[in-house]
């Protein structure tokens, strides 16, 4: 016998049924010890747990501008104006709105609101807040989006007086920071607390990567049957998202599920998907500076070239609606009777010709550029390189991590690229993205379009006080946009929510807001996966 | 022994210096601004200037390069611009918990890497052999990123046996650690059964036989601690590869270690969380491969440590 016969005869030999048993019994001690057996989750059954993407910047309503941040602080923290479903300011601690001229507004807030240390909300609480963010020491980045306050006054407890040196259509959107009371310090050195709000809920602890806890402001009413507390907790990846879903150890996720997972989430039977209309805006920036896109005939190409019913049937799950332009149908100032490019490559190739730009025999017209995106756009990126190749214009794809693709982006240093306006209310983010002065980094007209109409347009609209003055306005505004493209507009990104069926009367609002996660009840059924 | 490790301890200095500089160097050079990144798109340019004075990143790059270095002299990491901490406080805090990760992922491949090396080494060609590097193929070839949610599908969906994600008790190590180690188990296990079809050839071993010793007795008193020596090596050098493995890792089990602190401070371009983790990183890696060198002398009888 040989010696690999030897050990083969000894493996076989010692491989036997009852160490069969032994390995399955230490192993059976080991799953023991290691405190598993059907796993379930400690947490109690009146807290939900939502998963986030990233952790907030900030839990200092006077500095956060993230989405994440501003979500979870809305939670935290009263303004005296929010917007409703429509993007209408409506009074929150405010009761009563005044405009008694152009350039002054007086807010008349409510009697008894209470932070969670039981401390009245009064106007000297607000007038705090907007003075630490306007201090030059805070270094806020709200500082540029209130800048247009002349003056922040109390006459009493109550009354807040807001004044502006020009007339300032969007002055509400300037009262929608969320209040701290008197004397919170800035964020200091090493410090992670929260500061207190009078929202549904109180910050209760946050460890950075790993998860913020709420729990309700003690002062504030809320429906028998709600959550007590909320557990923010961040899951980097979309897949785990998933699966947290499908065990049944999430409650709730928004806006941060990848689309085509939603099918499978969607068998749960104790899941439940929801999709409703959205206002965020998905569209594809040119840069000016470059002579060839300067050229409508070349941007009309381009936006004949993309079949963007297509990619939203396919890419998106159909969970999107095809865009007019920035401000969705939910929006007051909407209008829909603009120009619009449907599909048609024949007509894209065409405006090529008249351009001068001919077709060689292998169909390209020698116009290559540059679309720079980062990993989760690249799918998007190739989409576009596919479809423009078939008109002739060839698409170089430059993927990037986010914070070089940002900085690219902020300098100019682009010729094709495709981003997402999230959370569009006021008509007058035309005047910061397409106004000529507001290029970076005084503005967000990253592409450096320039048209003197646009520009007397959207200031015209952030002067107008009248709302149907402001209306008629937009309405150009939205017409000459969609003639002229400085963008093309793709889709409104639908809000897709994938929540526990335990959560009863979620409800959605367009900007993907998680307001209704104070007011929902927790019902017994469904919150827990077949075993 | 005492002067091999003093003389080792010091090699740390220039290597630390020159991770140091290429870190400082890369992250510098690469686009993106941390302030903007800070405060946003939005803010006045006033207070962009404003916090870059504050950050002293306004200051020419060689002069805060010397800035630098003048904090590692006296150990001071710097402190985080996102978080607002002390680096060395942030590495503190999330440092455990990535050796943890890491200690458990290389006990895994151990475990796994040791019976598979030795079913397939003594019997080269068999059905053991095949179905062991059969395996290893397999483990080498999923990514982690792959590997992790397949393992949470069948051990937390269907069996419901651990936790999806997060730090806890053992039960949350279970998971993160076989992704992390399953990979380095099969190149672990791939590398026994070469140094012990290379010891089965040896003549001690055929000399172990001629004395009557049983096929098994040789090979696990003489055959394998011979065989180990290489395979101690590898599990030094791949050392370098389990702490890459641990930013994957981390980022799918939400872990909250060193590896996703990166990854959050390379995308916020945090400069000193950036560097203070690459340093801590690389001076762990050395130090794992001065303490494989003296498991050679435990090993190896014959190696000394001088």
């Amino acid at each position: 016998m040989t010696r690999s016969g030897v050990l083969t005869v000894w493996m076989r030999q010692t491989i036997t049924t009852a160490r069969l048993r032994l390995v399955a019994q230490i192993g059976a001690a080991l799953v023991a010890l290691a405190g598993c057996g059907h796993y379930r989750t400690d947490r109690s059954p009146a807290t939900i747990q939502v998963d986030i993407e990233t952790s907030p910047t900030s839990t200092d309503p006077r500095f956060a501008t993230d989405a994440i941040s501003s979500r979870i602080n809305e939670l935290i923290f009263d303004s005296l104006v929010k917007t409703d479903r429509n993007g209408q300011f409506v009074g929150h601690l405010a009761e009563r709105i005044e405009r008694p001229s152009p350039t002054r507004i007086v807010f008349h807030l409510k009697h008894g609101v209470r932070f969670s240390d039981g401390r009245e909300l009064t106007a000297r609480d607000v007038i705090f807040t907007y003075d630490s963010i306007l201090a030059p020491e805070s270094m806020s980045a709200k500082r540029a989006g209130i800048e247009e306050l002349k003056s922040i006054d109390a006459p009493d407890s109550y009354t807040v007086v807001m004044t502006t040196a020009l007339p300032y259509a969007p002055a509400l959107e300037m009262a929608t920071e969320g209040i701290v009371p008197a004397g919170t310090p800035l964020p200091a050195k090493g410090t992670a607390a929260a500061p207190i709000g009078s929202g549904p809920f109180q910050m209760v602890g946050y460890a950075r990567d790993e998860a913020a806890r709420l729990e309700r402001n003690p002062y504030y009413p809320y429906p028998s049957g709600a959550p007590r507390s909320i557990l923010f907790k961040i899951v980097p990846d979309p897949t785990v998202r998933a699966l947290e879903l499908a065990e049944g150890v999430c409650d709730f996720s928004g806006n941060n599920i990848e689309y085509d997972v939603l099918p499978w989430l969607a068998a749960h039977q104790f899941l439940k998907v929801s999709k409703t209309p959205g206002t965020t805006y998905k569209y594809l920036s040119f840069n000016f500076r470059d002579p060839r896109l300067r050229d409508l005939r070349v941007r009309r190409a381009i936006a004949y070239a993309i079949d963007r019913n297509t990619i939203v049937n396919t890419i998106l799950r159909g969970a999107g609606r095809v865009a007019t332009g920035m401000l969705s149908p939910e929006n007051w100032a909407y209008e829909g009777n603009v120009t619009t490019y449907t599909y048609d490559p024949a007509k894209a190739r065409q405006l090529l010709e008249e351009a001068g730009y001919t077709a060689d025999r292998s169909g390209l017209r020698g116009l290559r550029f540059e679309y720079k995106t980062t990993p989760e756009g690249a799918r998007l990126g190739e989409v576009f390189q596919a479809m423009l190749q078939r008109v002739g214009i060839e698409l170089t794809l430059r993927t990037l991590d986010f914070a070089t693709y940002y900085a690219d982006i902020q300098a100019g240093s682009f010729d094709l690229t495709s981003l997402q306006w999230v959370g569009i209310n006021d008509p007058n983010s035309y005047y910061m993205v397409f106004d000529s002065h507001k290029t970076p980094p005084h503005g967000e007209n990253r592409g450096y379009y320039s048209n003197p109409a646009m520009d007397r347009l959207v200031e015209a609209g952030m002067r107008t006080v009248d709302p149907e003055a402001r209306k008629v306005i937009y309405a150009q505004v939205q017409q000459l946009a969609a003639e002229e493209l400085p963008y093309v507009s793709l889709w409104w990104v639908d809000n897709v929510a994938v929540m526990n069926r335990r959560l009863v009367g979620f409800d959605a609002y367009p900007n993907g807001s998680f307001r209704s996660l104070a007011t929902v009840t927790l019902s017994p059924l469904g919150s827990e996966p077949p075993d | 022994m005492k002067n091999y490790l003093v003389r080792r301890l010091l090699a740390l200095v220039p290597v630390a210096l020159g991770v140091a500089t290429l870190t400082f160097a890369i992250i510098h050079l690469v686009p993106g601004d941390p302030v903007v990144a800070m405060l946003g798109e939005n803010a006045a340019p006033v207070d962009i200037v404003g916090m870059r004075r504050q950050l002293g990143l306004d200051r020419p790059l060689l002069e805060q390069y010397a800035a630098y270095l003048g904090g590692l002299a006296v150990g001071d990491l710097g402190e985080s611009i996102s978080y607002r901490k002390p680096v060395s406080r942030l590495i503190a805090e999330r440092f455990p918990a990535t050796i943890e990760l890491a200690a458990a992922g290389m006990l895994v491949a151990v475990l796994l890497a040791f019976p598979l090396g030795i079913i397939a080494g003594s019997n080269p060609g068999g059905a053991g052999d095949l179905g062991a590097m059969g395996f290893a193929i397999v483990g080498i070839s999923i990514p982690h990123i792959y590997l992790g949610p397949l393992l949470m599908i069948l051990f937390s969906l269907d069996l419901r046996w651990l936790p999806l994600t997060g730090r806890g008790g053992l039960a949350h190590l279970v998971l993160p650690a076989l992704t992390l180690g399953t990979a380095l188990a099969a190149i672990l296990a791939r590398m026994l059964r070469q140094s012990l079809i290379r010891v089965r050839e040896s003549d001690y071993m055929r000399t172990a036989l001629s004395k009557g010793l049983s096929a098994r007795s040789a090979l696990v008193r003489h055959g394998l601690k011979n065989a180990l020596t290489s395979v101690v090596t590898i599990i030094g050098l791949q050392m370098g590869a389990l702490l890459s493995g641990t930013l994957i890792t981390e980022i799918i089990f939400s872990w909250p270690g060193i590896g996703r602190l990166l990854i959050s401070a390379i995308g916020a371009r945090d400069y000193p969380v950036v560097e203070g983790c690459v340093l801590t990183f690389a001076i762990t890696y050395v130090i794992v491969n001065m303490a494989t060198d003296l498991l050679y002398a435990i090993v190896d009888p014959r190696v000394r440590i001088s």
